[in-house]
């Protein structure tokens, strides 16, 4: 390595730094004042980078900075118990895991950090890496970006055109309660364990694993539009896995949490610990549960269920890159066509989507995307009708558009950013909408779904199939027995136009996921969809058990 | 890039500066490039550069592990450091595997070609326009993908251990699309460590041809047929039932892939190899006659690693042959707990079933009344006791009859469970290099032929194209 780390903080002006571990972005971003991206120690390395990609003939570029700590705590226990409690690292972003074969670590861990520099020469693309920030590899991955665009010029059919973006100088942060951080260990320790112990109290249950995953992630993106954007976002991921073993037969009850974008209220709302008995005892019912078999119902989908289906069938398909082709060879195109807009029946009139990056606790929400877009709300289906599709800024000219949505992100310094879908919910019905009970008792032949399961999706996300964490059977109006091997199968448009109830607001429940896959080399996002309990009739299910 | 002096230069360092009962320093660095492109134009082209030492200590039975990005001397001593302490502050760990010493006898894998290593985003890039020249003139469009690795790992530690292994390779990975949207076809290789291995004006003629050919399916009746499984979709199947051979049990997360990224993505937590009394079900025939499954260590064409994940020396492992059910897979823990040897290879190291000298065309000549199926799509477990998986079939489905193909059909959506699919193999064609994986990062390459499967159960209709 040239310059040393002591020469590196020299040049960035830091003279009188304590290095405490070997984690230099974290050393810089400790020595930068919070909320003025102006006064940031990383505005003159992005500098560095920008002017850098001007030299060398670039038409735009940008670069990220980014930081993810990981820490968390969780607990295990049952008859078959495996392992003891104690404080995991983890989480995306990081290639360091835990120690070989246990280890311990006070607090968060470092995540990976580094920077991606992202630019268009002679018209394409280029995009390189590195986790080393010195002045030196700044300029050198720069260079570098620049030559892998100029070398792809040969194979573009046209230029890259980006919508116009306003020049933003901003810090936003995850709005939270209670920062983890001022939470201690063993409080957070003693939550978990005290969802094991209820659980455990079950004498037929044989294994429990519990746990709350924290993960912050710090950003500072410029560009040469003249943004200096700096971001904080705070992930917790509440859940808990309870199997239970009776005679020959091991099931799993899985209780997804709301997973936020908040503080440790996040995992201290998610019901986890109120919810510890039910769950152990639903387990322990779903070893003696009976198959469904096949046949045409009523399919009532829980918000923790239904985020499956909006995800796989609905957001997917309203990409836009996806409707463009961009992701042809593995993601796959989109059933939805660009002529669809404003004319598709995606579903019956109940149905109204909406795309979300600025809604309070989602798992996408921030303040900027990765292009350096301004998040906003926006409409996908009202009435039933296709009327919005997910765009950033490279896309949406291709469409007409004049501004883009804001919908590019990167999952870490090392990726290249590109369109990810924002947080998208079906809009709880209006006043005088049905509660839980009162969808149920108005269902004659049905099935309750919890909680996700199998699903697979097809290529232009047109035929689903799609299978839960626990069932129920609906009878005349009342739920009869828990049942099992239960898996339905949706096409796309047909399944929304049975859409035919749905429920208040007070069913309305948002869930968050952190493993949406896409991409080459593949990114994962994370997201968090939003749903009322819903109704979908007539829908073949049991057919892959056949 | 990381030769091997520089990176004993640098392990050694470590090893001298961190005092305690047993240190262990594994190094991971390279770099992991990329092209991809879309209509027949580039989309991306990147490069990402990475490295990292992680160390761990152990005083007694207490470990404590840190790890750097940066690898001068202040950023050394503060991962010491930080190591060092966390081991003083964690509990005892009765279950720490002793280290595995040095030196261990490495079968020689050669696999790093320099034209390989030097594999750059200008010679990438004229891979894309050679191939979407010839879409031009087939009249599709190309979407595409050319993943680079040169990677370096290395585990050393205080018992004298050394295992350096560096591996360069390439592939090319190719939709062709009608710009109509009404057909679709796929090719590809992966795992190349020799450039010369990738043949894209081959590629792209195969893609560019069942695009083509695939157009104006009809909608046949879904049913149990016979069915050719080219070997990517041959692949994804086998991927799905690996898990199984995992002793532990513990098979579900897999060996080391995941989700929809890289690697094996290994499913599966049924013991369908193992009897309801915990016997192993060593020596049953299970399978097909034609099925043989091997960890080929040191394959020719593969040159994976090898190395365990340990430090350990593999050694080639038959899993399955002739339809018989050889080993399992031991860990070194489990191997411990149940009082065996642990396996010499785990099954995602250079996993090869083995082929015949068979072509397609020839499997489809014998075929009365089937389908030939170009990719899988979208696999996931439905039951994990008996390993019921679904999937979709993708960018080239066609029905044979009589001994041709005549014509293509819609897409189907699949049930099957890949014990049943290997059991029912009727004829095996011959192994190419392809990844077993849902994408295609990381290692994740195996050797896998087509195959030919009685009675595979197609069961949805599905027009996406």
């Amino acid at each position: 390595m040239s310059p040393t780390r002591r020469d590196f903080l020299k040049y960035t002006g830091a003279t009188s730094l304590l290095l405490a571990s070997s984690d230099l972005v974290g050393d810089l971003l400790a020595q930068s004042p919070t909320g003025n991206p102006l006064t940031s120690m990383f505005k003159g390395l992005a500098d560095v980078v920008l002017g850098e990609a001007k030299k060398v003939g670039c038409s735009y570029a940008d670069v990220r900075f980014t930081r993810s700590v990981n820490s968390g705590v969780n607990a295990s226990g049952g008859s078959d118990r495996a392992d003891g409690a104690g404080l995991f690292g983890g989480g995306r972003g990081g290639r360091g895991g835990a120690g070989r074969g246990g280890g311990a670590r006070a607090g968060g861990r470092p995540g990976a950090a580094g920077f991606g520099v992202r630019v268009i020469h002679s018209g394409v693309w280029g995009f390189a890496s590195s986790p080393i920030v010195t002045e030196d590899e700044l300029r050198r991955i720069t260079r570098i970006a620049a030559e892998v665009a100029k070398a792809s010029a040969v194979a573009k059919k046209v230029d890259v055109k980006l919508a116009p973006v306003p020049a933003y100088t901003e810090y936003w942060a995850s709005p939270m309660k209670k920062d983890p951080a001022t939470v201690s260990t063993e409080e957070k320790q003693a939550y978990v364990q005290k969802v094991v112990d209820l659980v455990a109290a079950n004498k037929n249950v044989s294994n429990v694993t519990a746990s709350v995953g924290i993960t912050s992630e710090w950003r500072y993106f410029a560009s040469t539009e003249g943004s200096y954007i700096e971001q904080e976002t705070f992930e917790i991921t509440p859940s808990f896995n309870v199997s239970a073993k009776v005679g020959d037969v091991t099931k799993t009850r899985s209780f997804v949490g709301v997973a936020k974008t908040g503080g440790w209220e996040t995992a201290e709302e998610s019901e986890m610990v109120e919810s510890a008995e039910r769950i152990a005892a639903e387990a322990v019912e779903m070893t003696t549960a009976k198959p469904l078999g096949m046949g045409l119902k009523d399919l009532v989908l829980t918000p923790s269920h239904a985020m499956l289906t909006i995800h796989e069938i609905v957001a997917h398909a309203t990409e836009l890159d996806r409707i463009l082709g961009y992701e042809a060879n593995y993601a796959g195109t989109s059933f939805v066509k660009l002529s669809d807009v404003g004319k598709l029946k995606y579903g019956s009139k109940l149905m109204n989507i909406t795309a979300d990056r600025t809604m309070p606790g989602g798992m996408a929400t921030i303040g900027f995307d990765d292009d350096g877009v301004k998040t906003m709300e926006f409409p996908i289906i009202k009435d039933g009708i296709l009327v919005g599709l997910q765009t950033n800024r490279e896309t949406a000219p291709q469409i007409g558009d004049k501004a883009s949505k804001g919908c590019t992100s990167a999952a870490s310094w090392r990726d290249y950013p590109f369109l990810r879908m924002p947080n998208v919910r079906l809009e709880a019905g209006p006043k005088g909408s049905p509660d839980v009970a009162q969808l149920i008792a108005d269902t004659k032949d049905g099935v309750l779904i919890d909680g996700r399961g199998s699903y697979s999706i097809d290529q232009q996300r047109y035929n689903g199939q799609f299978g839960g964490n626990c069932f129920w059977e609906i009878k005349n109006g009342k739920i009869t027995r828990m049942v099992t091997d239960v898996t339905y199968n949706a096409i796309t448009t047909d399944f929304w136009a049975n859409l035919d109830a749905i429920g208040s607001q007070e069913t309305w429940k948002m869930f968050g996921t952190g493993g949406d896959a896409k991409g080459q080399p593949t990114q994962t996002n994370s997201i968090s969809h939003g749903s009322p309990y819903i109704r979908i009739k007539k829908i073949m299910v049991g057919a892959a058990y056949a | 890039m990381y030769s091997r002096d520089e990176i004993k230069a640098l392990t050694d360092k470590v090893l001298n500066m961190a005092k305690a009962d047993a240190v262990e320093v594994n190094f991971d660095g390279g770099e992991r490039a990329a092209t991809r492109w879309a209509n027949s134009s580039i989309t991306v082209n990147m490069v990402q550069y990475d490295q990292q030492l992680t160390l761990n200590v152990r005083h007694g039975q207490k470990q404590g592990s840190a790890s750097t990005r940066e690898f001068d001397d202040e950023s050394l001593k503060a991962m010491v450091d930080e190591a060092q302490d966390a081991a003083q502050k964690a509990r005892d760990n009765p279950n720490l595997s002793p280290l595995v010493r040095g030196p261990q006898d490495y079968i020689p894998v050669d696999a790093v070609m320099p034209k390989t290593a030097d594999f750059g985003p200008g010679e990438r890039a004229a891979w894309v326009k050679q191939s979407i020249d010839i879409c031009e003139k087939k009249g599709v469009l190309g979407a595409g993908y050319i993943p680079k690795n040169y990677q370096t790992t290395c585990l050393t530690n205080s018992e004298g251990l050394f295992a350096y292994y560096q591996v360069a390779e390439t592939g090319f990975i190719l939709t062709c699309r009608m710009a109509s949207g009404g057909g679709s076809g796929w090719s590809g290789i992966t795992g190349a460590k020799d450039l010369s291995q990738v043949n894209v004006a081959e590629l792209t003629e195969i893609a560019a041809n069942k695009a083509v050919k695939s157009q104006k399916p009809r909608a046949i009746e879904p049913g149990r047929y016979t069915t050719i499984i080219e070997p990517r979709p041959a692949a994804r199947l086998l991927s799905t039932m690996m898990g199984a051979f995992n002793a532990s049990g513990n098979s579900g997360g897999g060996f080391g892939g995941g989700g929809g990224g890289g690697g094996f993505n290994f499913g599966g937590i049924g013991r369908p190899f193992v009897a309801a009394d915990g016997t192993p079900k060593i020596g049953q025939k299970l399978f097909s006659d034609s099925f043989t499954l091997k960890s080929d260590i040191g394959n020719p064409v593969l040159r994976q690693t090898p190395i365990l994940n340990d430090g350990q020396a593999a050694k080639p492992v038959t899993w399955i042959e002739k339809g018989v059910l050889k080993n399992l897979y031991y860990d070194a823990a489990t191997a411990r707990r149940q009082k065996v040897a642990p396996s010499p290879a785990n099954p995602n190291m250079s996993l090869f079933v083995e082929g015949t000298n068979q072509s397609i065309e020839d499997m489809v000549k014998t075929t009365k009344r089937g389908l030939l199926v170009t990719f899988f799509w979208y696999l996931r477990p439905v039951d994990t006791l008996t390993l019921l998986n679904t999937g979709m079939t993708r960018d080239g489905l066609f029905l044979i009859e009589n001994g041709e193909i005549t014509g293509p059909v819609q897409n189907f959506r699949w049930n099957m469970s890949p014990l049943v699919a290997f059991a029912n193999i009727s004829a095996v064609g011959k192994a190419v290099p392809i990844h077993t994986g849902e994408a295609y990062d990381g290692p994740g390459t195996a050797l896998v032929p087509a195959i030919r499967v009685e009675d595979f159960y197609m069961t949805s209709v599905s027009p996406a194209v």
